[in-house]
């Protein structure tokens, strides 16, 4: 279970901050809405760990994770953009993913090809980012979430902008993770993403 | 959830800020003890010595005034160029002409001296073309023609690099407004381009003068007399010559005040912009002609083709024989070679140093947020066009003048400063890769913890591979031509290949003096070529591009 309580946060200068509440199951998702402004990528970022929060505390079964380094948090975020290293292949991308000085076992190896093939992209693993659509790059990016094995996404509008056939497939590899028990949060503008993802809406 | 790997090696945030510090402050501290110890030698600072002497006074004066009117006729022609390069991005030979705009700043001074003197000497081409056409024309090389020529031929193709880099950063949206509503000449330029060029004008203008001012092998070979003499000269003979340190340390103070307070000036404004060319190149937008404007353009190409070109097809011609020439009794090998040796045993360790240095003080800048941490490598990176090598080596010379008792120490410190003269310019060229993450990557790779060794070798080290190999190359290339400090330290019974080369032409030798420019020449096209070669991508890594005229729409 997430629990995330009273997580304060305020931008220097601001005079107006933000007060995050709230807990989340194991295979629950929570999409969070509101204007560009309104704090969603702040609440992803203070559980990423990109910002550190002025008070408030955030608990992964039990322990507290708000002091903790992102390497060191059970997190993966994926972006709207910018997911992928641009001057390393696929397949480099996704094992970093694995293993940060990329060590790989061979098995490790073997997920990295059955992700790809899960997705449709086997025969994209030594392409280059540039090489790649905005859709394929963004189930690039959610093959190496995946295979992280982290208890909870973190989806910075990561549909956004792409074309139908590439939502619907991202919509069913993250409707398979959460079945797998991965919490999810979606910050997301579309209102299908929300209802088709989602358990629980928060507009902030 | 899968089990954390171990820490990354060099993981600890120590391991990017300490070693940038630590250097920042050594050569803090060396550069103060220099200045210090030239200080005391002075015996308190008596500016007034040089105002009473007539001698001096001109020194200063003269000084000032040739690299002022460097930077005004460098600058005049670069416009004009790199105006034309922006303009037109394809036609037979642009790549060709950028590469050989790119050598003058690392062409060794005291080649292409060699070259502009086959050219425009009593002997050279220019002039004796000069002599048909208009006979008693009364050119001389010798004196401020010929130092403003050999300024020109270094500055203008840099200067018109570096303004074609910020001409090529104006967005092509806004390019294609002007094109749209046929701007052309002043409202061309008042709109689209003097915006563009104007935050680089006051880098650049100190950069020229700057290399200007401190220039030495050029006054040396060219000035032809105490005339046109200029600080950096003054400073080598009182110390070489007349032993008279405490006149060297006070002109020594003089041109650190004045190089220190223009650059000082320059940072007040809050200097951004690159001072180095950068080799990617934009595609282009077709803006509005002038009348005759491709004739007019196509002239000036050729005139500054010319120009570049000349004098280094006049080392190689007159080179090559000297070179191939392998039956003489002397051949010219006998002092080449040891040269090239002395020559390579200094610049590899000053190449490598700089680079090196180049990483840890970009490093441990990226990695501080404190103003003080973020100051001290900074200066570090800029000191040597502050504090000009000449005057760095006068101080060192002062302070360790009872010590250096062998060439290896004398060489060790030519090693170390000429690896700290190339410290601007490597620094330019690694920054952009070291920062060219954006903050979306940089937070991916936090989160799937790729630090330390990890960061290094699989984010970085594929982006900094090739610019790295190319700062290797400046900076071996800048210590292969040196001439200034190696005067200082070095000794005339072993000399490098720029002192060499310089005997040879103090003695008349020529022939031999041109093989050993063309020698010189080859020997850093090679160091280029196999630095490029080595720094390239693998095959599979790079990115294929789709041709310009896909990207841009098909003017009508």
């Amino acid at each position: 279970m997430f629990d995330v309580k009273h997580l304060c946060f305020r931008y220097p200068g601001q005079t107006d901050g933000w007060e995050y509440h709230f807990s989340l199951a194991p295979g629950h998702c929570v999409a969070i809405h509101g204007a560009s402004g309104s704090g969603k990528t702040t609440l992803l970022n203070l559980i990423a760990g990109f910002l550190q929060p002025d008070s408030g505390t955030i608990h992964w079964e039990g322990k507290a994770i708000e002091q903790l380094e992102p390497w060191n948090r059970p997190v993966t975020t994926v972006f709207q953009e910018h997911n992928l290293f641009e001057h390393l292949d696929v397949a480099t991308n996704i094992g970093l993913g694995l293993h940060p000085g990329l060590k790989l076992t061979p098995e490790q190896t073997k997920e990295i090809q059955q992700g790809l093939e899960r997705t449709g992209l086997a025969a994209f693993g030594t392409r280059m980012p540039g090489d790649l659509s905005g859709g394929q790059r963004q189930r690039v990016a959610l093959v190496r979430a995946i295979l992280r094995r982290q208890p909870l996404l973190l989806l910075d509008e990561p549909l956004t902008g792409l074309d139908t056939e590439a939502k619907a497939s991202l919509r069913s590899m993250l409707l398979e993770e959460k079945s797998r028990g991965v919490a999810l949060i979606l910050a997301s503008h579309d209102e299908d993403d929300r209802k088709l993802l989602a358990d629980h809406y928060w507009n902030l | 959830m899968r089990s954390t790997p171990p820490p990354a090696p060099l993981s600890h945030p120590g391991w990017q800020l300490i070693p940038g510090q630590l250097l920042g402050l050594a050569l803090v501290i060396l550069v103060a003890l220099g200045l210090g110890s030239m200080l005391i030698t002075a015996g308190g600072l008596d500016l007034s010595t040089v105002f009473n002497s007539r001698y001096l006074r001109g020194v200063v004066w003269f000084t000032v005034w040739q690299a002022m009117l460097s930077v005004l006729l460098s600058l005049a022609l670069a416009l004009p160029v790199a105006r034309t390069l922006a303009r037109y991005r394809r036609f037979p030979g642009r790549s060709a002409l950028l590469r050989v705009m790119e050598l003058s700043l690392v062409l060794p001074t005291i080649v292409a001296v060699s070259g502009i003197i086959g050219v425009y000497g009593r002997q050279g081409w220019g002039t004796g073309l000069l002599n048909e056409w208009f006979p008693g024309h009364g050119w001389n090389l010798y004196g401020l023609n010929g130092i403003l020529l050999a300024h020109i031929f270094f500055n203008a193709p840099l200067a018109a690099r570096v303004m074609l880099q910020s001409l090529e950063t104006i967005p092509p949206s806004r390019l294609r407004i002007a094109s749209q509503l046929g701007l052309r000449g002043w409202w061309l330029w008042r709109s689209v381009e003097w915006p563009a060029l104007r935050p680089v004008l006051p880098g650049l203008s100190a950069l020229v003068f700057t290399l200007c001012f401190t220039s030495f092998a050029i006054i040396m070979t060219l000035g032809g007399g105490p005339a046109a003499t200029t600080l950096e000269v003054a400073i080598y003979q009182a110390l070489r010559f007349e032993f008279d340190f405490p006149q060297a340390a006070v002109l020594a103070v003089i041109q650190l005040l004045i190089c220190g307070g223009l650059w000082w000036l320059v940072f007040r404004q809050r200097l951004e912009s690159s001072l180095l060319p950068n080799r990617q190149l934009s595609h282009s937008v077709p803006l509005k002609p002038w009348p005759a404007q491709h004739l007019l353009s196509a002239a000036l190409l050729l005139v500054f083709s010319l120009f570049l070109l000349l004098p280094l097809l006049a080392i190689g011609i007159r080179g090559l024989p000297a070179l191939l020439a392998l039956n003489t009794a002397h051949s010219i090998y006998e002092q080449l070679l040891p040269a090239t040796g002395r020559s390579l045993l200094i610049a590899l360790p000053a190449g490598f140093g700089s680079v090196a240095a180049s990483l840890m003080i970009l490093a441990s800048i990226n990695k501080t947020k404190n103003p003080i941490m973020k100051a001290i490598p900074t200066t570090t990176g800029y000191l040597p066009l502050i504090v000009p090598p000449i005057v760095l080596g006068t101080g060192l010379f002062l302070l360790l003048r009872p010590g250096l008792g062998n060439h290896t120490q004398g060489w060790v410190l030519v090693a170390l400063i000429n690896s700290l003269m190339a410290l601007p310019f490597v620094i330019q060229i690694l920054r952009g890769p070291l920062n060219g993450l954006d903050s979306h990557s940089l937070r991916v790779a936090d989160q799937l913890g790729i630090l330390g060794w990890y960061r290094w070798r699989r984010i970085y080290w594929p982006l900094l591979r090739r610019p790295m190999a190319l700062g290797l190359a400046y900076g071996i290339a800048l210590s292969m031509g040196d001439f200034g400090v190696i005067a200082l330290f070095g000794s005339p019974g072993q000399p490098t290949l720029p002192v060499l080369l310089y005997q040879q032409l103090g003695s008349y030798q020529v022939s031999a003096a041109a093989g050993t420019g063309l020698w010189l020449l080859m020997l850093l096209v090679f160091i280029f070529g196999l630095l490029s070669a080595i720094g390239r991508p693998p095959a599979h890594l790079q990115k294929k591009r789709l041709p310009e005229a896909a990207l841009e729409p098909k003017h009508v």
